[in-house]
């Protein structure tokens, strides 16, 4: 089972892209199941979700902590025991550290028969109020960027050019090796090389990541 | 030596025949009481929850016994409703904050009821029962972490920018529940309190914001005092990837601090590197296991895993001409989970006595 982070900082447009993606994704018969956090001014619109074949849950945004791992983990089991779909997309709170969530993900290979698979993590960067972010929130901003595959340029519909230039920099600045997009989830524009993206690349394993730095910290006593 | 007198040597860092041990395995002890024994059954009944912990001691053969039983208790007494799942840590699901308001509605529940009740009661019960075999604390949420999960983390973080004044009505409400805890706690018994104060970390906050927000002086600051002041050891825990260890080990001066490990992001620190800085100079450290591992892991991997660290802390001790003083803990809670193998919690204390031996430099 695959799982698609769809990160950002509250408000910045997370459950609207979800719900597009997961609609494209729908239409190239991808199975898929969205988990969602609940702080949210847009409610899950239920007809949208049983017309399409998608099954949603909720999970409780807030904690960075361990202990929001285990139901979290859960929530995958039972999806993959009961739904089994492709693709999860996850929309994290935006207290939630990208790698943490990947852990989390892969703890529920303890719980049901299955293997994890990351797509690109995907971080949304909200060009409107990218000033204001910086200002308020900037080290979880930092944080969800660094750790960030893919950053979306988001509300570029709205946004000026040059607000959309800063967002660029400041994304480059902060992950030079992030890949830059710029879809709209209101039209739908540019967002084919993210299904392709979810679809058909993969980001590393929390597991993997951890045994290659051991390794290499193996390796850098050996010398 | 007795649990007790390697507990009492680590803190002085005198010489100790090992290193102290004490995987955070609280909810998940409710295992050891029968099949049939759910989370909410361990975390809503005081006698459930201290019976617990004294099978847990005598099963696990712990260093230490801290009182944990998980963070949504402040949050759901006053009034947000948590999620509980039979095997699962509960959490909140509705946060009651929701506009700027609301943060001066926010009252301090009365505290003889609740899992406010079932915590400071359980404590009792089990500190009663175990005391004289080891060093007993009790938990407690700080301030700022239960009004984040109160009124959700990401609003907290928000309005702390745009509107400080609302968030500091809400935290001054927190502090007085918070006060109140202490006072109950103190007459329990507990030799030590832990407070869990999560959001001293630099992913989300500077020191700044940090200073301003939990108040490192009235605050937190207060609080500290307020424990040492009735009796009990001051003790942190904080399960950040990037703890802001200068106030909360150097100024705040905990007796003991536990903290996690993150070993993918930059910066996190090691054991090793932690005593380095001298972080351990004045303060018993603890940590830093994934608590993952403990689900995940086959025994032999975890095993290792803490074969390595007491390895690790046991060079930089010597290196830093310490004696005893980190304790081999868990980072975070051990999880309450279903699929939590007990035997890892067991092959973590075997093996600390094992390749814990302190032998001298
Ligand atoms: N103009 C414009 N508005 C957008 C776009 N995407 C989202 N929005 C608006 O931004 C607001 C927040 O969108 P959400 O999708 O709820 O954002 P979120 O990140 O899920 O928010 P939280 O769950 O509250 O953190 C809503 O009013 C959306 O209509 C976009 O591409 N362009
Ligand atoms: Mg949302």
């Amino acid at each position: 089972m695959k799982v698609s982070q769809i990160a950002g900082f509250l408000g910045s447009g997370k459950t609207t892209a979800v719900m597009k993606i997961a609609e494209g994704l729908v239409n190239k018969g991808c199975r898929i199941a969205i988990v969602v956090n609940d702080v949210g001014e847009i409610s899950i619109d239920s007809k949208f979700i049983e017309a399409n074949g998608l099954e949603a849950r909720e999970i409780s945004g807030g904690c960075i902590c361990c202990q929001i791992a285990g139901s979290f983990a859960e929530t995958l089991a039972k999806l993959h025991e009961g739904f089994n779909p492709d693709i999860v997309i996850v929309e994290p709170s935006g207290v939630a550290i990208p790698w943490g969530l990947k852990r989390a993900a892969e703890y529920s290979e303890a719980k049901a028969d299955m293997v994890i698979e990351h797509a690109p993590v995907i971080t949304l960067v909200d060009a409107v109020r990218i000033d204001m972010l910086m200002r308020a929130v900037r080290r979880l901003v930092e944080t969800q960027i660094r750790e960030a595959d893919i950053c979306f340029v988001n509300k570029v519909d709205v946004a000026t050019p040059e607000a959309i230039t800063k967002t660029e920099e400041l994304i480059r600045s902060i992950n030079p090796r992030a890949e830059i997009a710029h879809p709209s989830s209101i039209t739908g524009e540019g967002l084919e090389i993210v299904y392709d993206a979810i679809m058909n690349r993969t980001s590393p394993r929390y597991d993997d990541a951890v045994e290659e730095e051991m390794l290499r910290k193996e390796y850098a006593k050996g010398v | 030596m007795n649990h007790i007198e390697r507990d009492m040597a680590a803190l002085s860092d005198a010489e100790a025949d090992r290193l102290p041990t004490y995987p955070i395995a609280c909810g998940v002890n409710r295992k050891l009481l029968g099949d049939n024994v759910t989370y909410s059954m361990w975390c809503k009944d005081p006698k459930i929850f201290a019976n617990g912990f004294i099978a847990g001691q005598k099963y696990f053969d712990f260093d230490f016994a801290i009182g944990l039983m998980d963070l949504s208790v402040m949050a759901g007494d006053l009034g947000a409703h948590v999620r509980m799942d039979d095997e699962n840590t509960p959490f909140v699901d509705k946060h009651i904050v929701h506009s700027l308001e609301d943060y001066e509605k926010l009252e301090v529940p009365d505290i003889r009821k609740g899992r406010s009740h079932v915590i400071v009661e359980g404590t009792r019960l089990f500190n009663e029962k175990l005391k004289n075999e080891v060093i007993c604390a009790a938990f407690l949420e700080g301030p700022l972490l239960a009004l984040t999960q109160t009124a959700g983390a990401e609003r907290v973080f928000m309005d702390m920018f745009t509107d400080p004044s609302a968030v500091h009505a809400g935290l001054r409400t927190m502090v007085e529940f918070d006060r109140q805890m202490v006072e109950a706690f103190s007459e329990t018994g507990v030799a030590g309190l832990v407070w869990d104060y999560l959001w001293g970390n630099y992913s989300c906050l500077g020191d700044e914001e940090y200073n301003e927000f939990e108040g490192c002086d009235k605050y937190a600051g207060m609080l500290n005092k307020l424990t040492a002041d009735s009796g009990m050891a001051l003790c942190i825990h904080n399960c950040a990837d990037l703890p802001h260890l200068d106030t909360q080990v150097k100024k705040f001066k905990p007796v003991i601090y536990s903290m996690a490990y993150y070993p993918l992001i930059p910066d996190s620190p090691s054991a090793g590197e932690v005593i380095d800085k001298g972080y351990a100079d004045n303060c018993l450290i603890a940590g830093n296991i994934d608590p993952q591992m403990f689900i995940r892991a086959k025994t032999e991997k975890i095993s290792k895993v803490t074969s390595d660290l007491c390895q690790e802390v046991k060079t930089a001790l010597c290196r830093r001409g310490l004696k005893s003083r980190y304790c081999i803990a868990s980072g975070c809670e051990v999880p309450p989970d279903r699929a939590t193998k007990l035997d890892n919690i067991k092959a973590v204390v075997d093996t600390v006595k094992r390749d814990g031996v302190l032998e001298g430099c």
